[in-house]
């Protein structure tokens, strides 16, 4: 259902010389997430990763190679594939409620189909005694949590992530990953979570892609160990300590190198 | 038990401190008055130049019970703020439009943006004679003044207001899975909304500015009337009570715009 195919993706900006080559942002990459699984991307910043994320998403297409879901190839955005932005692009003269539930009412779904949803995704962030409250009257942490219940709402097989929470303090963080584990297992939607964070990629990713420097490509893939469900103990799991090391080691090459 | 008196005591700073700055403002205003008092008062000024507080009074007082040149003050009011008000309305109504679609098509936006730019400097008034000309002295050429110096604020800061919309919103809007004009309504629009009000507040404040220019094209009543009647024939105190009248209902334009822009964008904070 949800899988999700790169195959020799290539992505080229023009420059502003005229004649140049133009910035090569992602040089054939190739990946497969496969459905219900959380693939994480990390690398040096400034190596494609969002644009990676954004060609999924539909909002750049690829200069060369394809990207299929579900075998078909994307044409534009959809609600199928949700992107939960790192800065909260919530409509700020809209309630929580109204965010959460902007896509189903522009599309025409009936009141009484997305009413109950809206509920319980609400519940399901948490935010039962916001719903009426406006995003400028929410905390970052609280700003996220809306964001992915608008696009839990869409019933997306894929909700792509780029850094949600590389913005928030520590220990919002840590609660944050916490729940989209929890909203994972209910919904098993396929994750593409971007991240600077080793830690959190490990924590959240079934497996870790280490992106290169410019131009961006696929450098190295681990496999993450533990089984889902997951909680914090695992974060100073011997197992977890040790490839934190090979994927720190595999990111720090990128930077001296 | 302890604490309750400082926090008395802090509370008492808090409702002075909500006091403080108002009362300063009003405190200058009449230290405005008085110093307009003594000095003509004290004879420093003759009060064929600057007449007193008082003259004004009285003479307010003469002008409210038998009008200014035939007509009550009432229909002076009434005619400025139609005039002022139509001019603006309509500017603004047709530049939020234009405006928008200056940023949402570029060709036209290239098109009509040197044109709107070009003519944003000059002021309304320059264009007083050729409006006679081509419009004649009656109500649609006042109006018309008005109305392009209402329509040239607000167009452009539509068009800015538009192109500023964060990239982000726009792209949370498609991935919903909205049509383009729904993007365009329920994503731009109100988005854009602040920068849009800024530019009508600006066109308001320009409209009332440019009355009394309106107003001198012949204009057989009007605040602005007022104005250059009674200075034609040296009647000081009745200009002093028309740039007054103008003053009073300015500030309550912008009082009532003020509140209306914080209704409606209550929600215009850190997001």
């Amino acid at each position: 259902m949800g899988t999700i195919v790169l195959d020799a993706v290539t992505k080229v900006y023009p420059t502003a010389e005229s004649g140049a080559a133009g910035i090569v942002a992602v040089d054939h990459v190739a990946m497969t997430i496969r459905d219900h699984e959380i693939v994480c991307l990390v690398g040096p910043s400034g190596c494609g990763k969002s644009t990676v994320l954004n060609m999924i998403a539909g909002f750049e297409s690829p200069t060369e190679g394809r990207i299929t879901v579900s075998d078909k190839e994307i044409r534009g955005a959809g609600p199928d594939r949700m992107v939960v932005f790192q800065s909260p692009a919530l409509f700020g003269w809209m309630t929580v409620r109204q965010n959460i539930t902007f896509g189903p009412r522009k599309r025409g779904v009936p009141k009484s189909q997305y009413e109950n949803d809206a509920t319980r995704f609400i519940n399901a962030v948490g935010l039962d005694d916001f719903a009426s409250h406006y995003p400028y009257q929410l905390s970052g942490g609280m700003r996220q949590r809306v964001q992915i219940a608008r696009a839990l709402m869409n019933r997306p097989e894929i909700l792509l992530m780029d850094e949600p929470f590389g913005a928030l303090d520590f220990q919002t963080r840590l609660l944050m990953q916490e729940l989209l584990l929890k909203v994972w297992s209910e919904f098993k939607p396929t994750i593409l979570f971007i991240t600077h964070d080793v830690d959190e990629a490990i924590f959240l990713g079934d497996r870790v892609y280490v992106m290169s420097r410019r131009p961006g490509r696929l450098k190295e893939q681990f496999d993450v160990p533990f089984a889902k469900p997951r909680n914090m103990e695992i974060l100073t799991d011997p197992q977890f300590v040790t490839l934190k090391d090979r994927i720190l080691h595999s990111i720090r090459e990128e930077l001296a190198g | 038990m302890i604490d309750k008196p400082q926090t008395t005591r802090r509370r008492q700073r808090f409702a002075a401190d909500r006091w403080r700055y108002p009362l300063i403002s009003f405190a200058s205003v009449v230290g405005m008055i008085c110093l307009w008092a003594l000095v003509t008062g004290f004879g420093l000024v003759s009060s064929r130049v600057l007449p007193s507080p008082g003259e004004v009074l009285v003479q307010a007082g003469y002008l409210i019970r038998n009008g200014y040149a035939d007509n009550p003050l009432i229909v002076h009011i009434g005619w400025s703020l139609f005039r002022a008000t139509s001019g603006f309305l309509l500017g603004v109504a047709l530049a939020i439009p234009v405006g928008l679609l200056m940023s949402y098509n570029r060709t036209i936006g290239a098109i009509v943006q040197p044109i709107f730019g070009f003519f944003r400097p000059i002021p309304p008034i320059a264009f007083i004679p050729l409006m006679i000309v081509w419009f004649g002295i009656g109500e649609t050429s006042k109006i018309l003044l008005i109305f392009a110096a209402s329509f040239n604020y607000t167009v452009l800061n539509s068009a800015a207001g538009m192109r500023s919309v964060p990239e982000q919103l726009i792209r949370a809007g498609t991935n919903l899975g909205l049509t383009r004009w729904q993007l365009f309504t329920s994503v731009m629009f109100p988005a854009a909304l602040p920068a849009i009000l800024t530019g009508v507040k600006m066109s308001a404040a320009v409209s009332w500015a440019v009355l009394v220019a309106a107003e001198l094209i012949a204009a057989q009543a009007g605040l602005g009337f007022i104005i250059t009647d009674a200075g034609t024939f040296f009647r000081i105190p009745d200009v002093f009570i028309g740039i007054l009248i103008i003053g009073v209902i300015g500030l309550g334009i912008e009082f009532l715009i003020s509140a209306f822009e914080r209704r409606l964008l209550h929600w215009q904070g850190k997001v």
